[in-house]
């Protein structure tokens, strides 16, 4: 009970540090009272209804963001023993959920029927179909080495050998993918601010402005957490307990996603598409081959 | 008695069939996509309360994208995509009607007549079913699954084939 309340706090505050890290890849300074503004800011703007938007998409994109982050922050392990359901097929469940981020996105983008959020929905459902499809590659090799989709069961398969080590072409493309997922720079092209002056979510405001910044924060760190259980060992460490040291871990990641992000330039919409689909996807299946060899030696 | 189980494998079929109808009963594209995606999501759901958890998953998985391509799709050759213009979605009504009811009485009547056999007692766990589903894969039905996945990637390296040959002619 204690620990799962400090496992809240304790992601809470990460959710709070991933604020934060965003405000620094775009200004450059750590900004500690930033994200405090920024929801007091929401909360109180104006919430302005496009003309003749779908107005049940429009309602239900945002709220529909959040709960399918939660459906993921649900299966994964946060330590020992402390995963809130375990499914017998969790590893498939992680993309199963993400599949729906696209689908939130492109909700968004069709309902305020402006130009900008609707060329924003197109390119993130281009952009998250081509990365989800490596990501469920990359997770096959995973399950392979511990013949299990079981979470807890994938962790301990790397009690010898971290995946990191054990899968490397794995851990790239898993880590990019889902860099491209979250929208991070470089691969922020749904909700690009030069471009697109804000793309999916150019036109919403206020509360449900609030809900997709929330939904987002948290899906960088549940990204980071899947990082952390799938290749960097999830719990395994030596001294302190279990839940800190998945705790640490996932705040290194994420805060890697956002320096990766801010010294690299944003990728163009072809690029990402033809990096993807001419190298990521051979070398993913590389990857599965590589990995099978491995396991019969 | 009715159980929980049954009970939610009677709301989840309502809902599915709720949300077939809805496909057809909205002008909007995307709209109607995404109705398609919430029955087929329904449908995800029946799998998971049948305790069959890989199936169910890979339903909900595989059903988020598809519908979303078939959006993009029927958005782009639709004169219409917003729906609104006043177009109607159903054409030659008579005979769909007819259509739907003797199919609909066919599939009703078949599932009274054939034996289902006895309701399976022991249901194995999640991991247990994944290595017989996997098994099953590699045994009775492979070279369906071979033929399948064999055909799905010469698809996707023919469309990777053809995506390059206009940026070959631009250079």
């Amino acid at each position: 009970m204690i620990i799962g309340i400090l496992i809240t706090l304790f992601f809470l505050a990460g959710i709070y540090f991933v604020a934060v890290l965003e405000r620094w890849s775009l200004s450059g300074t750590m900004q500690w009272s930033s994200p405090v503004r920024s929801l007091l800011r929401l909360f109180i703007q104006e919430e302005i209804k496009p003309r003749k938007h779908d107005s049940i998409f429009f309602e239900a994109a945002p709220v529909f963001f959040i709960a399918v982050i939660l459906l993921t922050i649900s299966i994964l392990p946060f330590g020992e023993g402390l995963v809130l359901i375990d499914l017998g097929t969790g590893a498939l469940f992680i993309n199963a959920a993400l599949v729906y981020v696209m689908v939130c996105l492109l909700m968004a983008g069709w309902s305020v029927n402006g130009v900008y959020g609707m060329i924003g929905g197109w390119r993130a459902l281009a952009q998250l179909i081509a990365y989800s499809m490596t990501v469920v590659m990359v997770l096959t090799a995973t399950v392979m080495r511990a013949e299990s989709m079981f979470l807890p069961d994938i962790i301990e398969s790397q009690q010898s050998l971290w995946n990191i080590l054990y899968q490397p072409i794995g851990f790239i493309l898993f880590y990019l993918s889902a860099m491209a997922i979250a929208f991070l720079p470089p691969f922020d092209l749904p909700t690009a601010e030069s471009e697109l002056a804000g793309g999916v979510w150019a036109d919403f405001t206020g509360i449900r402005k609030l809900l997709f910044r929330l939904g987002r924060l948290a899906l960088i760190l549940t990204l980071s957490v899947a990082v952390v259980v799938l290749y960097m060992g999830g719990w395994l460490g030596p001294w302190l307990p279990g839940y800190v040291w998945i705790f640490l871990k996932t705040l290194l990641v994420a805060a890697s996603f956002f320096a990766v992000g801010r010294f690299v330039p944003r990728i163009r919409q072809d690029h990402l598409l033809e990096y993807h689909w001419k190298f990521g996807i051979p070398l993913a299946l590389f990857n599965i081959f590589l990995v099978g060899g491995l396991l019969i030696i | 008695m009715i159980s929980i189980q049954l009970l939610l494998l009677i709301v989840l079929g309502l809902v599915a069939i709720w949300f077939g109808w809805r496909v057809f009963m909205t002008s909007s594209m995307v709209r109607s996509a995404l109705s398609l995606m919430a029955s087929m999501i329904a449908i995800g759901g029946l799998f998971l309360v049948m305790e069959a958890e890989f199936l169910g998953v890979l339903q909900i998985m595989m059903m988020g994208t598809e519908m979303s391509i078939m959006a993009i799709f029927m958005m782009m050759y639709m004169m219409d995509p917003g729906g609104l213009g006043e177009m109607d979605m159903s054409h030659q009504k008579n005979l769909s009607i007819t259509g739907a009811v003797i199919i609909s009485l066919l599939i009703g009547g078949a599932t009274l007549i054939i034996d289902w056999g006895p309701i399976a007692v022991n249901i194995p766990g999640p991991h247990e079913q994944n290595r017989l589903l996997g098994l099953e894969i590699l045994e009775r039905s492979m070279m369906i699954f071979e033929t399948a996945g064999f055909t799905i990637l010469t698809g996707m390296i023919a469309a990777i084939a053809v995506a390059l040959s206009v940026k070959n002619k631009r250079n």
